[in-house]
């Protein structure tokens, strides 16, 4: 799909978790396009008027569907972008979109048994999907979802809608102070080799949980993963 | 020192004034002037878009070419839209892409075979022979100056794996039965649509049925940017191939100036290299540098505003000039619509019948002695031409009617540039010739 620039403003921040921010962004002109999974990049540089050179910028993972109007993302403060962010970021700002990025899904993939495996806000592109009615199409998909705790869950509302959407879909909700941490071995026994695994969350959770994968006798092509620095 | 921003905008409105003074007049004489058989139309809008575009001195790919791309993409209503710099080397780089690795068992493989036509341009045919596979060539209808279908159909062996041909001078071929044949057969299928931008088939704009197409935006097309093409998919992987050929073969698909937008430039494994190797300097193909400049972009992004009218004149005067041949029945064959098209006509083909008083050849020396350009169709017969004649290809069945259209046919302008005073001129020419029969 043709990467396009979108002027955008801020529409509502929420703050549900200190230091985790959701932003959502209406058009100010035509409509968002991107297919679920993309991503997008966001300038905030107040200079740029969407002619010159694209200014510095950052990716997020759109976790709304794209038949949705409005654009929602979420942003943990890890740098200094992300704190510039929080600092720009307010309901009314407009800034500069552009979008859309990232190939997750529509890299062909098997559809009949889906394993998704998510770490903290790495849930973000897979709503993308989850709330798309496309998501019918999948066949007994199955969602592991790690967070600190159950206060870091904040997507219970589009998982509801995941449900409704599919029926065959099982999540199952792995809070670390209660359960420990995502276990690949398990989730391994409990699905096999045959499905399609997706990862995505911290860069070093998405390259052991492969390298297990591959250990364990799953082929390459199988494993999608969505990783950024 | 003076505002940049006050300068440009005064150097814009300059460039205004200077289109209204080297351009703005129409001096046309009859006779004395050429009647081109095509040419660039435009206003003071692409004087101005080329002049803003140099101003910003980006020169590659830049705010205009993203600008014209999302206009075509739009248009047509297509996910990608890849600029490049001729619309042969659209072809080239459609077909291309075609051979990746990255396509498993379906890419295209030295030795297959590719249905097309030899009543055509050398583009369309050409990248099959440069990456090694066999063309197969099919005779064409006389009438729509496209691909028999009948003879397409019998033209598949076990070793066909794509369709590649085009919209003769902006005359969609039957789509629904060439998209049939490849969806029972699984072939590949490019639209070389750069004779046709702006063409319809059953509703829907030619160029948006393969799994490819192609645009020329060279002067003599529906709108030019001198130089330039485009390449179209709705498939976001041929999208990825396309773009890798286009620039360099590389595996990162930022555009200049951009760096990381995939945002793991430094964390991936390619090949044999070092793991974090540079994406912006993987290449994961064999490619080639083709892309557009913003300068050209800038112009087409003004011409992309006036395609729809343009295609509306080309309409019209196509009637015009059936009109005006329609009066000889019995000397010449005129060219026919395919059933359900809406084509926006590159030109207006006639054919000599053989049993006129004159050959094709003295109509068009006595035209283009009168300022009358005309053209034949392209190549003619391909398998004629000295590239071609000991090159590897096969002739499906006869190409009887292609050897009809080498020997008899030729064309005339339909461009918008072409006046109704152009239109009584040749008129009047055509007169002359016929009745001193």
């Amino acid at each position: 799909m043709i990467v396009k620039k979108y002027k955008a403003t801020v529409e509502k921040i929420e703050n549900v978790i200190e230091g985790v921010y959701t932003v959502t962004f209406s058009s100010n002109g035509r409509k968002f396009q991107y297919s679920p999974g993309q991503f997008l990049h966001i300038a905030i540089d107040s200079e740029y008027d969407g002619i010159g050179q694209w200014p510095d910028s950052r990716c997020f993972s759109m976790q709304t569907s794209p038949n949705e109007d409005n654009i929602k993302i979420t942003y943990a403060i890890k740098g200094d972008f992300t704190k510039r962010m929080k600092e720009v970021l307010k309901q009314g700002v407009k800034v500069w979109l552009k979008l859309p990025y990232g190939d997750l899904f529509t890299r062909l993939h098997d559809k009949n048994h889906t394993v998704f495996i998510s770490g903290g806000t790495g849930i973000t592109p897979f709503l993308s999907l989850f709330t798309d009615s496309s998501f019918v199409d999948y066949q007994n998909p199955v969602l592991y979802a790690g967070y600190r705790n159950k206060n870091f869950n904040i997507y219970e509302k589009e998982l509801a809608k995941a449900s409704i959407i599919n029926s065959m879909f099982k999540i199952n909700n792995v809070y670390e102070d209660e359960a420990g941490m995502l276990n690949i071995e398990k989730i391994y026994k409990e699905n096999g080799n045959t499905p399609s695994y997706f990862i995505s969350g911290p860069p070093v959770m998405i390259k052991l949980f492969k390298q297990q994968l591959l250990a364990f006798g799953i082929s390459e092509s199988n494993i999608y993963t969505d990783e950024w620095e | 020192m003076a505002d940049h921003k006050q300068l440009r905008k005064e150097i814009l409105e300059k460039t205004k004034e200077f289109y209204q003074a080297r351009f703005g007049e129409n001096n046309y004489s009859p006779g004395k002037s050429r009647v081109n058989y095509a040419g660039r139309v435009f206003d003071e809008q692409e004087l101005m878009n080329a002049v803003d575009a140099s101003l910003d001195f980006w020169l590659t790919e830049g705010r205009y070419s993203e600008q014209f791309s999302e206009k075509i993409a739009d248009y047509l209503g297509v996910d990608n839209v890849l600029l490049t710099v001729s619309g042969s080397s659209a072809n080239l780089l459609a077909f291309a892409s075609l051979t990746s690795e990255k396509l498993g068992d379906k890419r295209l493989k030295p030795g297959d075979e590719v249905i097309s036509v030899a009543a055509g341009f050398p583009a369309t045919v050409t990248p099959i022979i440069q990456y090694g596979l066999v063309p197969v060539f099919v005779d064409v209808d006389q009438e729509t100056y496209n691909i028999n279908i009948e003879q397409a159909k019998k033209a598949i062996t076990d070793k066909t794996r794509c369709i590649f041909i085009a919209h003769t001078l902006g005359n969609p071929f039957d789509l629904d039965a060439i998209m049939e044949i490849a969806k029972e057969h699984n072939l590949w299928v490019i639209e070389d649509n750069c004779d046709a931008f702006g063409s319809k088939y059953k509703g829907k704009y030619t160029g948006t049925f393969g799994h490819l197409s192609t645009i020329s935006f060279y002067p003599a097309h529906h709108i030019t940017t001198g130089e330039g093409g485009a390449v179209i998919t709705n498939d976001a992987q041929l999208a990825r191939i396309v773009r890798s050929f286009r620039d360099w073969g590389r595996d990162c698909y930022c555009m200049g100036g951009e760096n990381n937008t995939c945002g793991k430039r430094f964390s991936q494994q390619f090949g044999n290299l070092p793991f974090g190797y540079d994406h912006k300097y993987v290449y994961s193909e064999i490619g080639y540098n083709l892309k557009m400049t913003d300068i050209q972009a800038a112009i087409g992004s003004a011409q992309m505003d006036k395609l729809e009218i343009f295609g509306e004149k080309r309409k019209e005067n196509f009637r015009k000039h059936y009109r005006i041949f329609s009066k000889y029945p019995q000397f010449f064959s005129l060219p026919k619509a395919t059933e359900g098209a809406d084509p926006s006509w590159f030109a207006f083909i006639v054919t000599v019948k053989e049993s006129a008083p004159f050959k094709r050849d003295e109509i068009t020396n006595y035209l283009n002695s009168k300022l009358i350009e005309t053209r034949n169709l392209f190549a003619g017969n391909m398998t004629k031409q000295p590239a071609f004649v000991d090159k590897k290809w096969r002739i499906a069945d006869n190409l009887d009617v292609t050897d009809r259209i080498m020997n008899n046919t030729f064309f005339l302008g339909t461009y918008p540039g072409l006046t109704d005073e152009m239109f009584s001129y040749i008129e009047k020419t055509v007169d002359e010739f016929v009745t001193s029969f």
